[in-house]
């Protein structure tokens, strides 16, 4: 099994008015190839920080970060955009497309950002489309859909240029346990039938279940590591009976 | 599509605010190319007006004395084989009438005279309608189009020559002319008829003032035909030469284009700063989306492209606009300037390499004005924009000089590009200016807040609520509102200078016309009168203390090596000094007029004395071509002189002296002093009535002044147009800015509503917001207004008449009031939207 998504010793501190918050107190991690691992924590743990930092969104205060064999933590800030472009898919918990743009060309929108026209592109995005049931709403505007439509073009145009790591912060967060349920089935399907690595960030144990590994974030920390396998009951009640026995 | 279609997408999905930035770039372009445009025209009918007024003539011989050239000597030039044709030309001021009745009126003419028979050989007549005078009809009359259409004239009406004898039937115009040609001269207040009309108007016979020569096709032809002239002629004269005629028409147009040109630029950077901000809102606004864009690989490059590319877009639209609109107001500019002869102007000329300009500043200033923002959006984390709030790290001076800096490279290219020198303007003043106008704006953003506070207490007090909360969100983003309230102040600044400068021009004309006519009446007569026989008429006018002749003097001012055409003022200084008339620099006054009385001491212009390094207690010699010439001590300079026939205005010396030195006797010019007790209207229209006798003009200070002013009045008038405009740019940039504003701060406005704000008074809140804002320009562009005004008053680059600024009061007052109300006005649209905002969807919205 190949290591593909590599965290060591990850420090984060924010300056703030009276001196730093330290969001990151030294997380090391591994995720391999075709995985699907959840992050999980209360508000406020660190979670979204951890995912900026293995995205490379942003660099850490000390550790290092390597992505598909980049040390992409010690690279300047142009080569980290253009690793992320290659490597990574991002979906967030709202707010997530070009209101601009319709919805087969937010889905096209990382080909846009590599310079290609839409065009060269069409059967890809129809195919993402299709994937996620949205074939018959191509054309339409971002505010004409409903939050749980949105979610599932975030997640086509993030799966579009077959990143090595899909990373999701909360993207469930914002919609009710059905149209939830859904995004989640979404995930768990790229990564089973696609072989796509995931890390999903969330405070939800309903969809932390979904994952093949749970890590459980406290105060800027990785305090455990739940091994569930790969399930396609989904069923949450194995991962709370855990997190009760561990006292969380 | 590619990455580069969300630029365009950006732009059309804000078509109002995109718009307005498009016109903003355009009304700056626009004015620049109208500049431009007019001044190409101005140029075009300088030099056609100078062609014109030559014609084919080879030489224009100039009579130096009053007395012109004798009909003999034009007589003896004709049996000249060498001189193919000699075209007189004679010129006398007169009173002209329109046919007696109710609605008679009265103008003073230039009246031209030339012999119809050869006068066609010489000039082309440009006639725009009716036909060109004929040898047969000694009625014949031609006058100035535009000057007829002015004054209500048309083909075929009557005019009398004051003086013209009983029975002689009266002129009639057969022939409107173009500006151009004898046209182009005196304003275009001039009349041509045939020479022996004019000598019929009169017992002496029309001083023949030039002698136009066509004298054959090659140089050595034509130079060696001027030495035989010069064998023949008995009478001294100057030749002149097209620069000459050219300089004797372009006085009036001198600082025009540069100062339209600063007003072009002072348009351009408004409308840039527009831009700056349209585009720095719509970074803001997008924070989120650029974010999205960053998290998705989009490098930082990429990023500034895209903003970069919104900047071009606008630019390239906005000035194409904007040399369309261009054209369009320097048609407008065009007709305004010749039909009010403000300046003389010819046609729509298009110089390209003019227009070119225009565009390549418009599209400069625009992509400057875009650079801030483009950075700043590249400057954006990706995470700092996907974190649920934001705000921008950057302060407000380190945005501010970014876009100061990229401004004032655009605008100092422009004006290194644009040929001021042409124009005979300065650079510095203009310079300046356009310093002092950025800088103001960037104290503006500073200020904002402070001055809010006071300048908002009245709109508190009158609005309420509305007015503090309004007030409060002038410091949501500074330097947003900063520049809008800086462009604001920069055209209203522009109005301020501008009106400052013509009422310092005005205090100067008005100076310069009680020094020079003590007691503030005269008469101009035509002619010459013989001082000692015409003295009892003059002493015959009612509640007359002292009548005074003027002794003018054709001279030349001799030096070792050259010699100078000059004009000297005979005066008597008693009269004078007792008037307290002339304004002495460089002596005591008293000294002067001491020295003066002693005879053969002179007083000279300013300019005259800077030109040839003369001093006072320096000797100069004045004298007569072919007769002898006296030596004269400099008792003083003068600021302002008695009009003569050089640009320097007469040097003065001791009516005894022109006449024992010089052998004048006669003068044209009579100052006439009031008796102590007599009311000025009274003894103006006495004055009215000896002029009449004597079918001469009547002058008064009011008047002279009230001349000067007009015309000055005329081209301020213009340039208030440009520098409104400008407040127009200012104005669309707070409609967009209040409509960021709120577009931002939907959620609050609900909130507001929701606790029981009505519809008025989410209106007024921003009504009040927006008037707050055009009272802080107004304030502002008081005191960075009449800081432009020194510098230009100062550095020489306004009217030469200004000296010394005099402050415009009422103008002062309507800045304000008129900046409060613009921008009042421009808040009516963003308040409207403000206040049909659904309140329920925008509570919900980011929960
Ligand atoms: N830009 C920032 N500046 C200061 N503190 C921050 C910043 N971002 C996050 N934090 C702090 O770091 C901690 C972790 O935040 P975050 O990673 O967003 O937690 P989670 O996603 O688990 O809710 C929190 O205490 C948060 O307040
Ligand atoms: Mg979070």
């Amino acid at each position: 099994m190949t290591v593909i998504l590599e965290a060591r010793d990850l420090v984060k501190r924010y300056p703030v008015a009276d001196g730093e918050v330290e969001a990151l107190r030294g997380v090391s991690l591994q995720v391999n190839a075709g995985e699907f691992v959840a992050i999980m924590g209360t508000s406020g743990s660190g979670k979204s920080t951890m995912l900026h930092l293995l995205g490379g969104l942003d660099s850490p205060t000390s550790g290092e970060v390597v992505i598909d064999g980049i040390v992409i933590s010690s690279l300047d800030e142009e080569r980290r955009t253009l690793t992320r472009r290659d490597k990574t898919g991002f979906v967030f918990q709202f707010f997530n497309l070009i209101p601009l743009l319709s919805v087969a060309e937010n889905v096209a929108l990382p080909f846009l950002i590599a310079g290609d026209s839409t065009n060269r592109h069409t059967e890809r995005v129809g195919d993402l489309l299709a994937m996620v049931g949205l074939a018959d709403k191509a054309d339409h505007r971002p505010d004409q859909l409903s939050a749980g439509e949105q979610q599932r073009v975030a997640l086509a145009r993030a799966l579009a240029t077959k990143p090595a790591i899909l990373l999701a912060d909360e993207p469930t967060g914002n919609l009710d346990y059905t149209t939830g349920a859904e995004i989640l089935d979404l995930l768990w399907d790229s990564a089973d039938r696609l072989g796509q690595t995931v890390v999903l960030v969330t405070h939800d144990a309903r969809a932390a279940a979904y994952a093949d590994r749970v890590l459980v974030v406290r105060d800027g920390q990785v305090r455990d590591e739940i091994a569930l396998g790969r399930r396609r009951d989904h069923q949450a009640g194995p991962l709370i009976a855990r997190l009760a026995e561990l006292g969380l | 599509m590619r990455l580069s279609g969300i630029a365009w997408r950006g732009l059309l999905a804000r078509p109002l605010r995109t718009s307005l930035a498009v016109i903003g770039v355009a009304l700056g372009v626009a004015i620049v190319a109208a500049t431009m445009i007019t001044g190409a025209s101005a140029d075009a009918a300088l030099r056609g007006a100078t062609t014109d007024l030559l014609g084919s003539a080879d030489v224009r011989l100039r009579a130096f004395s009053d007395a012109g050239f004798t009909p003999r000597t034009v007589q003896a030039l004709r049996a000249v084989p060498e001189v193919i044709t000699a075209a007189p030309v004679s010129e006398r001021r007169l009173v002209v009438h329109t046919a007696p009745g109710d609605d008679e009126r009265v103008f003073t003419l230039q009246v031209i005279g030339v012999d119809a028979d050869v006068e066609y050989r010489i000039r082309q007549p440009r006639l725009v309608e009716g036909v060109a005078l004929s040898p047969d009809s000694p009625t014949d009359a031609l006058v100035p189009a535009t000057w007829a259409a002015r004054q209500g004239l048309r083909l075929g009406d009557e005019l009398r020559l004051d003086g013209r004898g009983e029975g002689v039937p009266p002129l009639r115009i057969i022939g409107l002319m173009a500006d151009t040609g004898f046209a182009a001269l005196d304003r275009g207040e001039v009349m041509v008829v045939s020479r022996s009309t004019l000598d019929e108007s009169f017992t002496v016979p029309a001083p023949i003032r030039y002698l136009d020569l066509d004298l054959g096709q090659e140089p050595d032809e034509i130079a060696a035909g001027l030495e035989i002239v010069r064998g023949q002629l008995e009478e001294p004269f100057i030749v002149e030469t097209a620069a000459d005629a050219s300089e004797r028409l372009a006085s009036a147009q001198a600082s025009f284009g540069a100062v339209a040109f600063l007003f072009g630029l002072v348009a351009m950077v408004v409308g840039a700063f527009l831009v700056g901000n349209t585009l720095a809102m719509s970074v803001g606004e997008r924070t989120r989306e650029f974010g999205l864009l960053r998290a998705a690989g989009t490098t930082s490059r990429q990023v500034i492209g895209l903003v970069l590319r919104q900047g071009a877009a606008i630019g390239v639209a906005g000035s194409v606009l904007g040399i369309l609109g261009g054209i369009a107001l320097a048609g407008a500019m065009v007709g305004f300037l010749s039909s009010t002869r403000a300046a003389l102007v010819a046609g729509l000329p298009l110089p390209i390499g003019g227009m070119l300009l225009a565009f390549v500043l418009g599209l400069g200033v625009t992509l400057a004005g875009a650079v801030v923002p483009a950075l700043r959006s590249a400057r954006l984390s990706p995470v700092a924009a996907l974190r649920p709030s934001r705000r921008s790290g950057t302060g407000l001076g380190d945005r501010l000089r970014t876009l100061l800096v990229v401004e004032l490279l655009v605008v100092g290219a422009g004006i290194l590009l644009f040929p001021i020198d042409r124009a005979g303007t300065p650079l510095l003043p203009l310079v300046l200016s356009l310093a002092l106008l950025l800088g103001g704006a960037v104290i503006t953003a500073y200020l904002l807040e402070p001055l809010g506070r006071v300048i908002g207490r009245p709109f508190e007090w009158f609005f309420g609520a509305q007015g503090l909360l309004g007030r409060a969100n002038l410091s949501r983003d500074r330097v947003r509102t900063g520049l809008t309230v800086g462009a604001m102040m920069i055209a209203l600044a522009a109005v301020v200078a501008l009106g400052t400068v013509a009422e310092s021009a005005r205090a100067g004309a008005e100076r310069w016309v009680a020094s020079i006519l003590p007691g503030g009446n005269a008469i101009r007569s035509s002619v010459p009168l013989d001082v000692e026989s015409f003295r009892p008429t003059f002493e015959g006018t009612d509640g007359l203390q002292v009548a005074s002749a003027v002794l003018e003097v054709p001279a030349v001012y001799v030096t070792d090596d050259s010699q100078e055409e000059v004009s000297l003022a005979g005066i008597d200084p008693n009269v004078f000094q007792d008037a307290g008339s002339l304004i002495v620099s460089g002596a005591d006054r008293a000294d002067a007029y001491f020295a003066l009385r002693n005879r053969e001491a002179v007083l000279v212009p300013e300019a005259f004395a800077d030109r040839h390094g003369v001093g006072v207690g320096d000797t100069i010699t004045l004298g007569q071509p072919g007769a002898t010439s006296a030596n004269f001590g400099v008792a003083g300079i003068v600021d302002y002189t008695i009009p003569g026939r050089t640009p320097d205005g007469a040097l003065i010396i001791n009516a005894a002296d022109a006449r024992d030195l010089f052998g004048v006797t006669a003068a044209s010019l009579w100052v006439m002093i009031p008796q102590a007790d007599i009311a000025p209207s009274v003894f103006a229209s006495a004055v009215r009535d000896t002029a009449n006798q004597l079918a001469a003009q009547p002058l008064t200070a009011r008047d002279l002044a009230g001349d000067l002013a007009g015309s000055l009045d005329r081209l301020v008038g213009l340039f208030d147009v440009l520098a409104l405009i400008a407040v127009v740019i200012g104005a669309l940039g707070i409609v967009n800015t209040l409509g960021i504003g709120i577009s931002e701060r939907v959620r609050e406005i609900a909130i507001l509503r929701s606790h029981g704000m009505t519809v008025g008074q989410v209106q007024a809140m921003v009504v009040a917001e927006a008037a707050i804002m055009g009272a802080i320009a107004g304030v502002l562009a008081i005191v960075t207004g009449l800081l432009v005004a020194f510098a230009l008053v100062g550095g020489g680059a306004s009217a030469d008449l200004a000296a010394g600024v005099r402050l415009p009061w009422g103008l002062l007052v309507a800045v304000i009031l008129v900046g409060t109300g613009v921008a009042a006005l421009a808040g009516l649209y963003p308040a409207r939207v403000a206040a049909s905002l659904p309140i329920v969807r925008h509570l919900k919205q980011f929960e």
